[in-house]
């Protein structure tokens, strides 16, 4: 039995992986913008933040005020806002209290946990003087998750489908990250402007994994390269998508699944796509066109993933 | 900690449609030789109680003997005709139970109510157990406590032993309503326990009278179902229509012998109030032997003697009607005004048939945790009995404790908590 799991907590416990993945990664880009990534007068540049995750429009016709609280708010607090802290942290509740039976107790007492926290933040949470601090808590009660995780569930198909839910939304997440960086090549063609690619690096938590791969300084293209393709930085592109793939791959070989030809060439595809899609002279237009395949390609290795198994026929 | 008032969260931390249960933390001790007799006499009443299921369902045996009154039976709400003729595996219709079980003022353990539809609550057997440990780790130091942990491996080997024919390696699943169910944890805590996947209706099919769930691998069969959900919203074809909780075609199945339903369809009519009266005779007609529990004593109005008790007792004594549930119409003789009494004398005289007497049982007491220190308060036991092909009782059971000083109601929506029960071994 251990092996055989329903279709809906398949797609259930996907989703828990990526939600997690998704209020780490959110957590971690706040709080770099709020202490690193300053424009030329000193003050963060919330805008950044609407561009990465392509909310900039659906930000400006839902309110009038674009202050540094009202982003905040609206990635923080704001229930509307589907992709916001708390809306995420629900659905990764909503999403492990369906399959609470498939995950370890203490999987769910710590979220339960961190969910009663986040449902008591408040205004006062998000106020420049205090936002740093709780970016770092959210980000600890994921990494805390899923260590929880790491340590405790059981490695069945469940197991699986969680953490490609995982790697994809992580691959996802690096790859908006990228965008900033067609900004930096267009308005510095020549120089390394080290303070804002550094804190592209750190918006994915980078910045020390690339030191010890670059530690005498380097060359343009070169961090898009390494938050690309690098094998050992575990949130390259490269490696969530191999991690996919040998997840699928276990699922086949280990949990006696049939193979599904539309989720491999999916993922096949993807990484043609990743060792081929772009050039060596790495200039803004081409970068930017390389995300966008990259970025289908995500999604359909997530679509393909959702119609070989979430189905419920 | 010791401070009553302190409602401990059994399932810490869940939002309002979980629920949560007042625990205390005296434990309530049952010695040996009075858990021989509850697990022996509840045994009894379940081997009963399937023969019984078993003969209504068949040749009727029991009521052309005219020891169990015809129209109480087939004219019961919980009779199911579909089931006629139709035998379940190993003959068990109640694979599990939960008997209510008080001690009156002279000690005697004495049957409340079987529960042989879908009983809830041994979750917190095992729970009440855990944070037992948990607070005292020392407490048990010493004692010989009956492990209460063997509870979901039971459940899951009896539930092997009744797939149907052929199928040597069944598989299981507990299907719940869902999470809105008030006994969802439950449902959870028993997945977990068995190790089986928790299916709503939703995520099975009947195909060819075969049931499958939805699997990431496409339908896969599913062998004994542990249901916990009634009979009429199993599925939309068999019983109510407009169920969306059940699975259009599960009934037919069932009744090919393709899938196992626990409890069998149709158990309601043995645990029904007026059935209930007549459990004593149903033992001694099945077994020959007499029951090793007794009911709380009822006097069956229609029968001369009991209605002539009932009449010349009804200020001391409790009036139920049998036909109602969920403690409609009971009338309780030494709180009903004179003009209550006068009224149900009347329609006893006029409709024996409708009703049952019982004397008021002073259940026993346990010491218990209240703000003014440890004081006696009004208990009972719910032990729970898994049947395959024979019957387990987990040593232990719900102990329900009424917090009120002087209630006797122990239920959780009134005021009532529960105790951890240690069976000594």
């Amino acid at each position: 039995m251990s092996n055989t799991l329903l279709a809906r907590f398949a797609q259930n416990v996907f989703w828990l992986g990526r939600y997690i993945e998704r209020v780490d990664n959110l957590a971690r880009i706040l709080d770099i913008n709020e202490t690193y990534a300053r424009e030329s007068h000193g003050s963060p540049d919330w805008r950044r933040v609407l561009e990465i995750y392509g909310d900039t429009e659906r930000f400006d016709a839902s309110r009038v005020q674009t202050g540094e609280h009202d982003v905040l708010n609206f990635y923080v607090l704001d229930t509307k806002n589907f992709g916001s802290l708390v809306s995420s942290v629900n659905m990764a509740r909503e999403n492990a209290r369906s399959i609470r039976h498939l995950i370890s107790t203490e999987m769910w007492t710590q979220l339960n946990t961190f969910h009663t926290r986040v449902l008591q933040l408040t205004q006062r949470d998000i106020w420049p003087t205090h936002i740093s601090r709780l970016c770092k808590e959210m980000k600890e009660a994921c990494q805390t998750f899923e260590g929880v995780a790491e340590g405790t569930f059981f490695r069945g198909p469940a197991w699986h489908f969680y953490s490609m839910g995982k790697y994809i939304e992580r691959a996802d997440q690096t790859t908006r990250v990228l965008y900033l960086g067609c900004d930096l090549l267009e308005e510095d063609r020549d120089a390394v402007n080290t303070v804002r690619w550094n804190a592209l690096l750190r918006s994915v938590a980078a910045y020390h994994a690339f030191r010890w791969v670059r530690p005498r300084g380097h060359r343009r293209g070169d961090i898009i390269n390494f938050l690309l393709h690098d094998e050992g930085f575990p949130r390259s592109v490269k490696l969530c998508v191999g991690s996919v793939e040998i997840h699928i791959e276990n699922l086949v070989l280990r949990r006696g699944q049939p193979r599904v030809p539309a989720v491999e060439n999916a993922c096949t595809h993807l990484n043609f796509v990743l060792e081929t899609g772009l050039g060596h002279e790495i200039s803004a237009p081409a970068l930017r066109s390389f995300l966008d395949q990259l970025e289908i390609g995500l999604i359909r290795v997530s679509d393909e993933i959702a119609a070989a198994y979430f189905r419920m026929g | 900690m010791f401070d009553l008032g302190i409602t401990f969260t059994v399932y810490s931390g869940e939002n309002s449609i979980d629920r949560t249960l007042p625990f205390d933390v005296i434990p309530r001790v049952i010695p040996a030789e009075d858990w021989h007799r509850i697990d022996t006499g509840v045994r009894q009443r379940v081997a009963a109680i399937n023969l019984f299921l078993h003969d209504i369902y068949h040749d009727q045996k029991i009521l052309k003997d005219g020891v169990v009154p015809s129209e109480l039976v087939l004219g019961n709400a919980n009779y199911r005709s579909e089931m006629q003729g139709f035998s379940p595996q190993k003959g068990t219709y109640v694979h599990i139970c939960g008997t209510d079980i008080v001690r009156d003022d002279r000690g005697l353990f004495r049957v409340l109510e079987d529960n042989a539809r879908t009983p809830s609550g041994v979750s917190y057997v095992i729970e009440n157990r855990h944070l037992m440990m948990r607070s005292f780790p020392d407490l048990a130091e010493g004692i010989p406590i009956a492990d209460v942990d063997d509870y979901g491996r039971q459940l899951a080997k009896a539930l092997a032993e009744v797939a149907p024919e052929g199928v040597s390696d069944p598989a299981i699943a507990l299907m719940s309503p869902g999470v809105f169910n008030s006994a969802y944890f439950e449902h959870i805590f028993l997945a977990r326990e068995m190790g089986v996947p928790l299916v709503e209706g939703r995520d099975l099919v009947v195909e060819r009278d075969r049931v499958y769930m939805r699997t990431i691998k496409g339908l896969e069969p599913v062998h004994v179902i542990y249901r916990r959900i009634d009979d009429e919203f199993l599925d939309p074809t068999a019983f109510l229509k407009h169920s969306a909780l059940g699975v259009p075609g599960l009934f037919d199945a069932y009744r090919k012998g393709n899938v196992t339903l626990a409890n069998a369809v149709g158990t309601g009519v043995a645990d029904d109030k007026a059935v209930y009266a007549y459990i004593p005779r149903i033992i001694r007609y099945y077994l020959a032997e007499d029951p090793i529990l007794d009911n709380v004593p009822t006097h069956i109005c229609r029968e001369p003697e009991g209605l002539a008790f009932t009449l010349e007792h009804l200020a001391e004594l409790v009036v139920k009607p049998v036909g109602e549930s969920g403690g409609y119409g009971v009338i309780i003789g030494p709180h009903a005004s004179k003009r209550v009494l006068a009224d149900l004398r009347r329609k006893l005289k006029s409709d024996p048939d409708n009703f049952i007497s019982q004397p008021i049982v002073n259940l026993s007491v346990c010491p218990t945790l209240t703000r003014t220190g440890v004081e006696p308060r009004h208990v009972d036991l719910r032990p729970f009995a898994v049947t395959g092909e024979s019957t387990w009782v987990l040593p232990g059971g719900l102990t329900r404790v009424a917090l009120r000083r002087g209630s006797l109601i122990v239920n959780s929506s009134q005021g009532g908590g529960s105790k951890d029960t240690w069976v000594l071994v």
